[in-house]
């Protein structure tokens, strides 16, 4: 992965996943965001309303909580086991702005695709059998996305397992997608796809809308879940060969 | 003389050594690293690391942290505005030079 010195620059980079502990962290993560998704999706919902508000408390409350109790988990690892073993770094320090931005882009990208879909779904008749089959195809698209950031991160990183990952996740998603296209999808009311008026909308599609948002939560849970469980295992084979290769701590000699 | 020798003269020194030039890329992609770090990804001895780190200091090119964690000293080595000044120039100029003999190569072919 290009010449010497850049190989060299991406070692400083990469140094945060030396170790493995930052993947099976960030996988023990996942695996609980996509568990929680898996849960709402199976448990009976009272209303639309009430299943992503849920949802998004949950998901809310793992990720605050979950990213600081990583953290310090994390902090404390490395300050025991790798830095004797291996050195100390500090990464780059991040600024507010960068920090603001990063957060600005990270939710218009969410926003913008969720905004799209529902407009869509009450302003274009004619785009909603392909949204009613959001089971199938929202793994595939999500892990291709999560492929492509991974494969992208381990070019910049320069490592390799990164890419490899992204390709488990990426037949991780295409499998979950097949799996819900054999299972097919409810029926839809004929009318439900060919009229627009908002106040006819519920009663039409209430049971089969219902159907649907489960089975889409229920197929990116899965997707969350196994993509946590590839990180959790590939954090934890680093983490033997990083031990392997490096037993004890760092010895001055005699 | 050609333009691709006056170019090969304007390169670094003190970064060009090749364990010099090891140890700055390291710490151009952190904010900064401890010794044990440098020692174990640059596989110099402890006295040749040193030495080397002592050059870089004397030309301003990393400034030296020296703190105590726990019970132990603990040194951590950072490149300054000047050494990542002076790296991005370095690989800008070896660039250069490789550019040049590469179009000066395939000029050459029949």
């Amino acid at each position: 992965m290009g010449n010497p010195i850049d190989s060299a620059i991406r070692i400083g980079r990469r140094y945060w996943f030396v170790d493995g502990f930052t993947e099976m962290l960030a996988g023990g993560l996942f695996v609980m965001l996509g568990g929680v998704l898996l849960l709402r999706g199976m448990a009976p919902q009272g209303s639309f309303l009430a299943q992503f508000a849920s949802i998004a408390s949950d998901i809310g409350l793992i990720k605050v909580f979950g990213l600081l109790a990583a953290g310090l988990i994390l902090w404390w690892l490395k300050d025991r086991f790798t830095y004797p073993r291996t050195g100390f770094v500090r990464e780059k320090r991040v600024t507010v702005v960068q920090i603001l931005t990063f957060l600005r882009n990270a939710i218009l990208c969410l926003l913008l695709p969720v905004l799209a879909l529902v407009a869509a779904f009450f302003f274009l008749p004619s785009m909603r059998a392909f949204l009613f089959s959001m089971p199938v195809w929202s793994p595939v698209a999500m892990s291709t996305i999560w492929a492509v950031l991974c494969i992208l991160s381990g070019h910049w990183l320069g490592l390799r397992r990164f890419v490899l990952l992204g390709v488990l996740i990426l037949l991780a998603g295409t499998g979950i997608s097949a799996w819900q296209l054999a299972a097919g999808l409810p029926p839809i009311p004929v009318e439900a796809l060919q009229s627009s008026p908002l106040a006819a909308l519920p009663e039409a599609l209430r049971a089969p809308l219902a159907e649907i948002l489960n089975r889409a939560f229920v197929s990116i849970g899965w997707l969350t879940l196994v993509s946590g469980a590839i990180f959790a295992i590939s954090g934890m084979v680093t983490f033997l060969r990083y031990r392997m290769e490096n037993p004890v701590p760092y010895k001055e000699e005699a | 003389m050609s333009e691709a020798y006056h170019n090969l003269s304007d390169l670094d020194r003190v970064i060009h050594e090749p364990s010099r030039l090891l140890l700055v890329a390291l710490l151009s992609s952190v904010e900064s690293a401890d010794f044990l770090f440098l020692l174990k990804e640059s596989r110099l001895t402890k006295g040749n690391l040193t030495v080397h780190l002592s050059r870089l200091e004397e030309a301003s090119y990393i400034q030296v942290e020296k703190t105590i964690r726990g019970k132990f000293p603990h040194t951590e080595y950072q490149l300054t505005q000047l050494g990542r000044l002076a790296f991005d120039q370095y690989r800008k100029n070896l660039g250069r030079i490789f550019d040049e003999k590469k179009g000066k190569g395939e000029g050459e072919k029949p």
